[in-house]
């Protein structure tokens, strides 16, 4: 009985997409053509218990919730912004007003109509008040105002370039419902870990430790029979073989942000039954950094960086210990960001005999032909994020060792590292990801200018202080001629490359393993954080 | 020279002693065998065994050569499973003495405290210190030692309570010998046998401690123990074996001698297996 009812719901729906676009219809025996249905079932190595993309941004959250909870704009194939909740916008010339004209006929999954009291409530409370990275963005924005139920207008008090807002709003612009959290503790609501959102799937179950499940919203806006699939499962799989072996088995059928090891990435990339790859993730582009605590007497030395970065060789690294999946860092803005990158080449390129030239130079010399430089080893405290922080962690330890340095590792679990680097700042190097997010203002000038909050995870906890550096960064944000801006950015990757409070050594994008079952995925560069409308399963 | 006779006859001591002499020699000559660091990188990671005549056994995914890594291993295994032992079974005798020979009060009073640890399992309480306290190797070892010491402490509680109202005793204290003379002096010799065999299997226990901890990620990260190479390998389990597979196979051979040895020990201190 219930199969039948099933089947002819599934009929019904092939008929309403067949008068919309006659070729799906038709394709259902085409292997070309999307179908409905079936469960998508996600690997996770870990889970951040936050449902809620308006007060956490993190790509942890966003894997997640993002298939719930829209944003108002996301990037296209080609990572130009196009309309979600929005459907186009324009901005005054000063820079100080920008307009969002609202989607129509949005509904809540509760019901409720989606109106620009929603938007304004996510951006004033959320997005500006509590929101990691939303917090220093939006600090100079005054009120966003709503003459009408589909019109939302962001007030700044100092002028915000357009393109900035555009490509921050992918990951700093969800919006959720001001009738759910309005005049509530809004870190404390209920809803942050189950969600009510606009999206294509509805929450509907979410087990701690073990999984989280969202059910298809049949009355999803985009219509044409979208979302296609039923259902999908993420399941926190911490251990990496046990990922691969859910992989492999086809219990999973995508395994984002190199969720499993590279040895198992690089052995599934031979397996014709999976799609292996970066395609799909080029906006979440990360860099595996070293930190500096420049409170550390010898690292308050730029001459001793400089030689700590010119004693890394990181092209033997990327290849014998990263399969390759990376490519040198050349500076704070990765090669990926096509609207701000200029090529330049690697600044510290490996050379033993500069980096102890400059080590005698700063005056630690070697004590005897084996000698230690310094009197104290230096720590380092390697980021659990995975293979590439704790391998990289390794590598240090052992570069450093030839030109006559100590490194003594201390491995912590994640919060024992974000608060050792963040909070107490007990720690002379780290080996951390740094991840850039379509512009350099959203998430990667915190690194390096000064006032971040102490005990505020990923930013700049290491003592640096340089007021050029502030400078070029607040000309920057505020700058509306894009060209300037540019320029500016280019002065920023200058100056953060001839202060080194952190090196940049390994930009790499996040890899993908999927099955090729899975189709309409990663077409968008930051797909596993979007919103999935379009993926569909092939059957097996 | 009764006891080495009769440890000598047993087949499974014999053994055992032959690998413990094996991996103390190895973990003596590895200065000299492999004057390396074990931690540097020695070339190309993850070479098969074979592979380079320069690196017998390979290396591992960190570009470290296994051989050297096994050698200098030795060394930090030993340690561990010596230290830890000693601070696992100093305590327990201190413990199981007071309350073996006192009884009453102090007995259920030191007790409770065991039992009280004894409900937590050993590795869970290993991984609350290694928390609380951080990883270094000097922690972990005597970490090691304190989640060990409540079987060796209820054996020397059991032979206390045994010995301490045999006559040898009574008569010593008829001599008017003082507590500690009468524990250190008459009871203690007579308890160690069980202890000096258990010691053996602590031995055991805390090397497998340690890896497992390694394994985890959770020891010391700066040593060249065996474990950390296991733990290392883990992620490349399935195309590269051999990373974690040698340094289980050196992990075996120190652990079965250690159970050997306990075993002969066993055969020559046991009263009912002398052959007279």
């Amino acid at each position: 009985m219930e199969l039948t009812r099933r089947q002819a719901l599934a009929g019904a729906g092939g008929m309403a997409m067949g008068g919309l676009l006659p070729g799906l219809a038709l394709g259902q025996t085409s292997p070309g053509a999307p179908q409905r249905g079936g469960t998508l079932t996600v690997q996770l190595t870990s889970e951040q218990r936050v449902l809620n993309p308006a007060i956490q941004a993190s790509t942890g959250v966003y894997v997640m919730a993002s298939k719930i909870v829209e944003p108002l704009v996301d990037l296209d194939a080609a990572g130009e912004p196009t309309g979600v909740l929005a459907e186009r916008w324009e901005s005054a010339a000063d820079g100080l007003t920008h307009t969002f004209f609202l989607r129509r006929g949005v509904t809540w999954h509760d019901g409720k109509p989606f109106t620009a009291k929603d938007v304004q409530f996510s951006a004033m409370e959320c997005w500006k008040k509590i929101l990691n990275y939303g917090t220093t963005l939006y600090q100079f924005l005054d009120a966003v105002e709503t003459p009408d139920d589909h019109t939302a207008v962001f007030k700044f008090s100092r002028p915000m370039p357009q393109g900035l807002l555009l490509r921050a709003l992918p990951d700093l612009g969800h919006v959720i419902p001001a009738h759910v959290y309005a005049g509530t503790d809004i870190r404390a609501s209920p809803a942050n870990t189950a969600p009510i959102g606009t999206g294509p799937f509805k929450f509907a179950e979410y087990q701690r430790g073990q999984y989280l499940m969202a059910e298809r919203n049949p009355n999803y806006w985009r219509g044409g029979g979208l979302p296609y699939l039923d259902r999908i499962v993420w399941r926190f799989i911490a251990d990496r073989a046990a990922a691969a072996a859910a992989v492999e088995s086809g219990q999973v059928q995508f395994s984002p942000y190199s969720g499993l090891s590279l040895s198992d990435i690089a052995r599934l990339s031979k397996d014709a039954r999976f799609t292996v790859g970066t395609k799909g993730n080029e906006g979440n582009t990360a860099h595996t950094v070293t930190e500096f605590n420049l409170r550390r007497k010898e690292l308050s030395d730029v001459r001793v960086r400089r030689a700590i970065a010119h004693a890394l060789d990181l092209d033997f690294f990327i290849e014998n210990f990263l399969y390759g999946y990376a490519k040198v860092g050349t500076g704070a803005i990765p090669s990926s960001s096509a609207a701000f990158y200029v090529p330049r080449p690697a600044p510290y390129p490996f050379d033993r005999v500069k980096a102890e030239a400059l080590l005698d130079e700063a005056g630690y010399r070697r004590p005897s032909r084996n000698g230690q430089r310094f009197a104290q080893p230096l720590k380092l405290l390697p980021a659990p994020w995975g293979e590439y922080t704790l391998n990289f962690a390794t590598f240090i330890q052992q570069s450093l060792r030839e030109i006559g340095i100590r490194v003594e590792i201390e491995a912590r679990d994640a919060p024992g590292f974000l608060t050792g680097v963040y909070r107490a700042h007990e720690f002379d190097l780290t080996t951390g990801w740094h991840q850039y997010r379509n512009d350099p203002a959203v998430s990667t000038t915190v690194w390096f200018r000064t006032g971040s909050p102490v005990g505020a995870p990923w930013t700049n906890q290491y003592g640096y202080a340089n007021p050029a550096m502030d400078a070029v960064i607040d000309a920057a944000a505020t700058e509306l001629d894009a060209a300037k801006r540019k320029a500016l950015y280019q002065d920023f990757v200058r100056l953060a490359i001839e202060d080194l409070p952190v090196h940049t050594a390994v930009e790499h994008a996040f890899i993908s393993v999927y099955s090729k079952r899975l189709m309409g995925s990663h077409n968008t560069p930051r797909w596993a954080s979007s919103s999935w409308h379009d993926a569909w399963l092939a059957p097996a | 020279m009764k006891a080495v006779r009769a440890y000598l006859r047993s087949p499974a001591g014999i053994i055992g002693a032959v690998l413990l002499v094996a991996v103390i020699a190895a973990a003596l000559s590895a200065d000299w065998l492999f004057p390396r660091d074990p931690m540097a990188l020695a070339g190309r990671p993850l070479q098969w065994p074979g592979a380079n005549p320069r690196l017998p056994l390979g290396t591992d995914n960190l570009g470290r050569d296994i051989a050297g890594f096994i050698f200098h291993g030795a060394r930090v295994s030993l340690l561990i499973g010596l230290v830890a032992s000693v601070v696992a079974v100093g305590i327990g005798v201190l413990v199981g003495a007071v309350a073996g020979f006192y009884g009453g009060w102090v007995d259920d009073l030191l007790m409770r405290i065991t039992e009280a640890f004894q409900t937590v399992p050993n590795f869970i309480l290993l991984l609350v210190l290694v928390a609380v306290f951080g990883s270094e190797l000097e922690v972990i070892t005597i970490a090691i030692g304190l989640v060990g010491w409540t079987a060796p402490c209820r054996l020397v509680r059991a032979e206390f309570l045994s010995l301490r109202s045999r006559e040898f005793v009574l008569a010593a204290r008829g001599l008017g010998m003082r507590d500690a003379q009468l524990i250190l002096g008459e009871v203690l010799p007579n308890a160690l046998p069980p202890v000096i065999v258990y010691a053996s299997v602590t031995m055991a226990i805390a090397i497998l401690l340690e890896s497992a901890l390694a394994f985890l990620g959770l020891s010391d990260p700066n040593v060249a123990s065996w474990g950390n190479m296991i733990g290392a390998g883990r992620s490349v389990l399935r195309t590269e074996w051999y990373v974690s597979a040698i340094p289980g196979a050196a992990i075996l051979t120190t652990v079965l001698a250690f159970s050997l040895v306990g075993q002969g020990l066993n055969d020559a201190l046991n009263p009912r297996m002398q052959v007279l």
